[in-house]
């Protein structure tokens, strides 16, 4: 079967993943990265992946009228993605669904390369569920008291959103990336019904039914109204669309934003996000270099604030960063083994391939049983206002935690 | 300021505001005002709900996508809630809402909640000319929520 994988914009996550189907006999792979110019011929599967923009139309209609099936695979290609987070200021990031008709969606950040393969060989989907039901937390969905913003790594059985964390899983699909098991709340990149982040929202605010709402009295109708000043609601998120929007935004209904953009499309994704989200967001997006720039801006913050990092952390983020030399050759030769054998190791020590383990001031996880985890565990720190400068990198952020500004150099 | 004041171009762009008035206050205050012939702005659709607390982020951006120009919910008065609190909970859910317009440029005059009382038809219109004069600042200032989509 002829297979071509084409890499659209963005990190190439997903498109080094497919990395892991050359090794299949089966299927005659060709991997495309300019598809813009691509010599047209007739294909059976082609696979999309990748953030896609409006000049990106012809690329895609010249792809499908040559294809006997479409396949988009990532949350980039089939929601938009993280990516899609810079439609807040102005971008049009936009589904595969909006240019063609396609006819297959593994969706995930990463999508899983199980469900690929059956979507290529059209199988039947496996049927998931709902990522709540595998996960070892309990929930009495009680209403909140109170939002927090960072993790405390005490309480292992109740559930985030009881604890006042917002977690995504009531929206989500089971999945194998699983940041729920590394201390991260879910993200929700697998959504298990349509319009996921505008009803996680709705579920959110009903959950926080206890915390004080801002009212005023309405001088026309002489009773109240809801008040336009900020309350306990709005201070505790202050990033709405950054918390339940993270790869949905293109695909939630909401209208395109109108916040000026810097003209950088990485610069624009990371502005108006938290400091706690910066290597969770770095993580996700830096594709062949996010271990250095998720670790880049760590390090930044903490060297800054003097956040005292242990032995044993430089040790593992060592490591982290000889893995990610590795798995740039791997990705160079193309060798499905190398690749999988490389990335297993970035998973045991990073958690998946999104770092959810890894945090400021270490890792939120234990992640070889023979360690002391207190050598090495992550911890709440203070958000201080400032400008952050390291290399490539440099982000400012303000009172709240807010990044600013924010210069990342390609690279 | 009243309705009479808005400028007439301000006024072309008030077509439709989809107001969820829930079936106790919120809808008895509008039945008292229509008893009592009072007048109000014809851009307002009333929609009947249960109670506001059926109103979520969903069915709000539903109506914006749809045509509506501005949606607001009209609930019973905050701790007469005729079920348990479902005013209190369709306030937070529309907070968070308004947020989520603010960190996108626009303003978050498009959704609002209100509280009425049955007895009292001017709480009922009160509120829309309120929702009205509310909606012309914001258009006059930031423009409506279909520029720039």
């Amino acid at each position: 079967m002829d297979v071509r994988i084409f890499q659209f914009n963005g990190c190439n996550k997903c498109f080094n993943e497919t990395i892991l189907l050359n090794g299949e006999s089966k299927y005659k792979i060709e991997f495309i990265e300019d598809p813009k110019n691509w010599k047209e011929m007739k294909t059976d599967v082609s696979v999309i992946t990748g953030y896609l923009l409006p000049e990106d139309k012809d690329t895609l209609e010249k792809i499908k009228s040559n294809s006997k099936r479409v396949v988009g695979y990532g949350n980039c290609t089939t929601m938009g993605g993280i990516f899609a987070l810079a439609n807040q200021r102005g971008y049009e990031v936009s589904p595969l669904s909006s240019f063609i008709e396609e006819t297959e969606k593994v969706n995930g950040c990463l999508g899983e390369i199980e469900e690929l393969s059956v979507a290529i060989n059209s199988e039947a989907a496996p049927k998931l569920q709902n990522l709540c039901a595998v996960c070892a937390r309990e929930t009495t969905c009680d209403y909140l008291e109170s939002v927090h913003r960072q993790i405390e790594l005490e309480d292992e059985t109740t559930c985030f959103n009881d604890l006042g964390y917002l977690c995504n899983g009531f929206v989500a699909k089971e999945c194998k990336e699983r940041c729920i098991d590394y201390n991260a709340p879910c993200r929700g990149c697998k959504p298990i019904i349509d319009r996921s982040g505008i009803r996680m929202l709705g579920m959110f605010g009903t959950l926080m039914g206890n915390i004080e709402v801002a009212t005023e009295h309405s001088e026309l109708g002489a009773t109240d109204k809801l008040a336009d000043r900020d309350d306990d609601i709005t201070d505790s998120l202050p990033d709405v669309l950054g918390n339940f929007f993270r790869f949905t935004l293109s695909t939630s209904g909401l209208p395109r934003g109108r916040i000026p953009s810097s003209g950088n499309i990485l610069n624009d994704v990371f502005t108006g996000r938290l400091i706690e989200e910066l290597p969770l967001i770095s993580g996700l997006l830096g594709g062949n270099r996010s271990i250095s720039l998720t670790l880049k801006i760590i390090e930044t913050y903490e060297t800054a604030n003097s956040i005292e990092v242990s032995e044993q952390t430089k040790k593992y983020r060592k490591e982290l960063l000889d893995l990610e030399s590795q798995l740039q050759e791997a990705i160079k030769s193309k060798d499905p083994k190398q690749y999988k054998k490389i990335t297993d190791e970035i998973r045991k020590i990073g958690g998946n391939m999104n770092l959810s383990n890894v945090y400021f001031g270490g890792f939120k996880a234990q992640i070889d049983d023979k360690d002391n985890f207190e050598d090495y565990k992550a911890h709440v720190f203070d958000v201080v206002e400032g400008t952050y400068k390291n290399g490539s990198v440099e982000f400012t952020i303000d009172p709240i935690g807010i990044v600013k500004e924010i210069k990342i150099k390609e690279g | 300021m009243s309705c009479e004041d808005i400028e007439p171009e301000v006024m072309e762009k008030i077509q439709d505001i989809v107001v969820f008035m829930c079936n106790e206050c919120g809808q008895g205050s509008a039945n008292t005002a229509g008893v009592a012939r009072m007048a109000y702005n014809p851009a307002i659709r009333i929609v009947r709900v249960q109670c506001t607390g059926q109103v979520g982020p969903i069915q709000i951006m539903d109506a914006l996508n749809n045509g509506a120009d501005a949606v607001a919910c009209v609930g019973c008065c905050l701790g007469a809630c005729h079920f348990f609190n479902g005013n209190i909970l369709s306030m937070h859910r529309i907070k968070l809402l308004k947020k989520v317009f603010k960190e996108l440029g626009y303003s978050d005059q498009f959704v609002n909640q209100y509280t009425s009382r049955a007895a009292e038809g001017e709480t009922a219109v009160g509120d829309f000319e309120d929702l009205v004069i509310r909606l012309s600042n914001a258009i006059r200032e930031e423009g409506t929520i279909k520029d720039g989509c």
